[in-house]
């Protein structure tokens, strides 16, 4: 069942073309992640979605609900977390949460929410004392407080330490079995890859593509990279490189010094010949390996850019 | 939904915050609160003290007129005579380069000689306490030389001052009226920052995507806003009243619709500064500009009609000045819906409907692009 509907949002900003064409749908209980470069459109399209800015062009619906008639209602169901976390500062962790909890009708309990996001130990604590992942945690923590049908997290991540970004995965999973559904955007392609149940890649306010990280990925072709080191040096690695060329399966072949890297559609192929032709001549490889294709490379593959983080 | 109840919290939060900002404290407090008491220490004293002089007195050759000069000067008690009796010159001399004694008065050789010489030290010759014992010197000898000729004088001169109120207004309530009226129109034109810091921090989105009623947002932060500036008032006033002595008769009708207004047109002048200012140092920039325009130009420590001429058309504009002289004419003359009264609170509310309104529209012209 579809809970959000948006069909070809547009969104221009004077001569800034911030949303082109933007469709998506998304179901119930899943994590839907929307992920892009800077400037891809992906925070105007969400502030469209959440109410914040109206769109030039397109619909959004929730369910039979839209902001024209129904901002209210949809108020009432929607919690966002936004990318700046947009706390009172000078008010205690609870204070906040007590606030917001007076503008819904419907709440869920202080308490409960202060455990799901960790931060029961530091609610007497002035915002501004908090950590940056603290803080990032109340801001999820205030957009749960009218304990919403659908939560959008937007760069929830963005600017914290390896472990505190765990720790935001673990309560954006703990929503999922709430039967949360909640819609992220990220910057970090390894989130969205563990996260999401399905991904949006958009790029230059258009969805470049959209689907599981598993199928995204199985699109690309079979071709992998695979990286090795021969113990012997530059030219037995000069002879290896001639090696490969003859086979078929191998497309590329680039080497720097006694190091060399390929490109075959068949890898696994290639390596066991490879191995082979290396113990023949008595030569010895010191390092092997094969890169996992991930969605970094379906963005490149899509959008024909280099990902930058 | 609870409107009353989302008031409420909203109004405590308000109140929270504004006490716990250090900032708050600072400016809006203990900084009106020095530097009143600063200037009433400077310029009103803390006690009623008359003007005095030390002397020092030389008489070359003592004679009948000489002695009855010394007798007379004896009987002023504005001057005070070093050591009690006539020394020599050259004691008076160095007692007037030592700064021991401001002027030494050197009394005539004869009967017939009739001049009185007045000595003072060259660095003092054209300050206040020199002008002043020259005043009383030339006085005395006029005085006794009408004495002399035993004729009574025709004119005399009684001087006293004069205000067009019930009161007598002295400099110390001109002061507390001026602070007050000061803090006032800070806290007006200074507090909006939170705004700036609202919106560089997202939070004004944020609350705009809840269902949370901006309008209840924005009274409850006005009314937390008023609440300060009572305390303000409140302070200041005790401080002036039992500290240094200051006079108020109040007219409480024409106060408190004085205090609303000028208190609204301030925080409006204050959110159209906001509305435009990217940065808090932008805001604090321009806050502090107008600020310090009006702090010296609109009659806070010193009569606007003591300044140039050439600047009296820039004081006529200044809100402040406006909103001083209500507050003088309700706090110390408590005179209240005078035509003047009816005439600083239009000038008042003109300047906050105009900045309110021009200050929306920036805020609504402009958001998205200031806010994405």
């Amino acid at each position: 069942m579809s809970v959000l509907s948006v069909s070809h949002l547009r969104k221009h900003f004077g001569s800034v073309r911030a949303v082109e064409d933007i469709s998506f749908e998304v179901e119930a209980g899943e994590i839907f992640t929307i992920i892009g470069p800077n400037g891809a459109g992906k925070t105007t399209t969400l502030e469209m979605v959440e109410g914040l800015v109206p769109p030039d062009g397109g619909t959004i619906t929730y369910g039979s609900m839209t902001w024209e008639k129904n901002a209210d209602e949809i108020k009432m169901k929607i919690g966002v977390q936004p990318q700046s976390g947009a706390l009172f500062d000078l008010l205690t962790v609870e204070e906040n949460m007590k606030l917001f909890s007076t503008f819904y009708s419907k709440q869920r309990p202080v308490d409960e929410i202060l455990n799901i996001v960790n931060l029961t130990e530091h609610r007497r604590k002035l915002v501004k004392n908090l950590s940056g992942g603290q803080r990032q945690r109340l801001a999820i923590g205030l957009a749960m407080i009218n304990d919403p049908e659908i939560l959008f997290l937007d760069e929830p991540t963005t600017g914290l330490d390896p472990q505190a970004r765990r720790n935001i995965w673990d309560i954006v999973r703990e929503l999922k079995q709430l039967g949360k559904t909640v819609i992220l955007t990220t910057h970090y392609m390894e989130e969205a890859e563990t996260l999401s149940d399905r991904v949006c890649i958009v790029d230059q306010g258009r969805v470049v593509t959209m689907d599981t990280p598993a199928a995204l990925i199985g699109r690309l072709t079979r071709e992998r990279e695979v990286r090795l080191t021969m113990t012997d040096g530059a030219g037995a690695a000069a002879e290896v490189e001639r090696h490969l060329r003859e086979l078929s399966s191998v497309m590329r072949v680039e080497r720097e010094g006694k190091a060399l890297r390929f490109w075959s559609v068949q890898p696994e192929e290639s390596i066991y010949d490879l191995i082979g032709f290396a113990r023949d001549r008595g030569y010895s490889i010191e390092q092997m390996s094969i890169r996992e294709m991930s969605l970094e490379d379906v963005f490149i593959a899509f959008t024909g850019k280099e990902w930058r983080d | 939904m609870n409107y009353q109840k989302q008031f409420t919290h909203m109004f405590l939060a308000h109140l929270k915050m504004t006490f716990r900002e250090k900032q708050a404290w600072f400016w809006g407090i203990f900084f009106p609160v020095i530097l009143m008491v600063l200037f009433m220490f400077i310029f009103a004293g803390g006690t009623n003290r008359e003007f005095q002089a030390d002397i020092a007195v030389v008489d070359p050759s003592p004679n009948e007129a000489s002695q009855m000069l010394l007798e007379q000067i004896r009987q002023l008690p504005v001057f005070t005579i070093e050591s009690g009796e006539p020394v020599n010159r050259e004691q008076a001399e160095q007692w007037i380069k030592d700064k021991k004694v401001d002027a030494a008065l050197i009394l005539p050789e004869s009967a017939e000689a009739g001049t009185v010489q007045l000595i003072v030290n060259k660095e003092n010759e054209q300050s206040a306490v020199t002008q002043a014992i020259a005043g009383i010197v030339e006085q005395f000898i006029q005085q006794a030389n009408l004495a002399a000729a035993g004729v009574q004088p025709a004119y005399s001169l009684q001087f006293s001052a004069v205000t067009s109120g019930s009161g007598e207004l002295e400099y110390r309530d001109f002061l507390l009226t001026g602070m007050i009226a000061l803090a006032i129109a800070q806290s007006g034109l200074f507090g909006m920052s939170d705004m700036v810091e609202m919106r560089r921090k997202g939070l004004l989105k944020r609350l705009r995507m809840t269902p949370a009623r901006m309008g209840l947002y924005g009274l409850s932060d006005m009314i937390n806003r008023l609440v300060f500036c009572v305390i303000q008032i409140v302070l200041l006033s005790a401080i002036g009243v039992f500290g240094f002595g200051a006079n108020v008769h109040i007219h409480l009708g024409g106060l408190i619709v004085l205090f609303l207004a000028g208190a609204l047109a301030f925080a409006a002048m204050g959110y159209f500064i906001s509305s435009f200012s990217k940065t808090m140092e932008a805001y604090m920039g321009v806050a502090n500009i107008a600020s310090f325009l009006m702090m010296f130009l609109s009659g806070v420590f010193i009569p606007v009609e003591t300044l140039p001429d050439w600047l009296q058309p820039v004081a006529d504009v200044l809100p402040l000045t406006y909103f001083v002289d209500g507050l003088r004419t309700t706090m110390v003359y408590a005179s209240g819906f005078s035509s003047s009264y009816w005439m600083e609170l239009g000038v008042l509310a003109g300047w906050g409907v105009i900045t309110y309104i021009i200050g929306s529209f920036l805020y609504k012209s402009k958001s998205i692009a200031a806010t994405r």
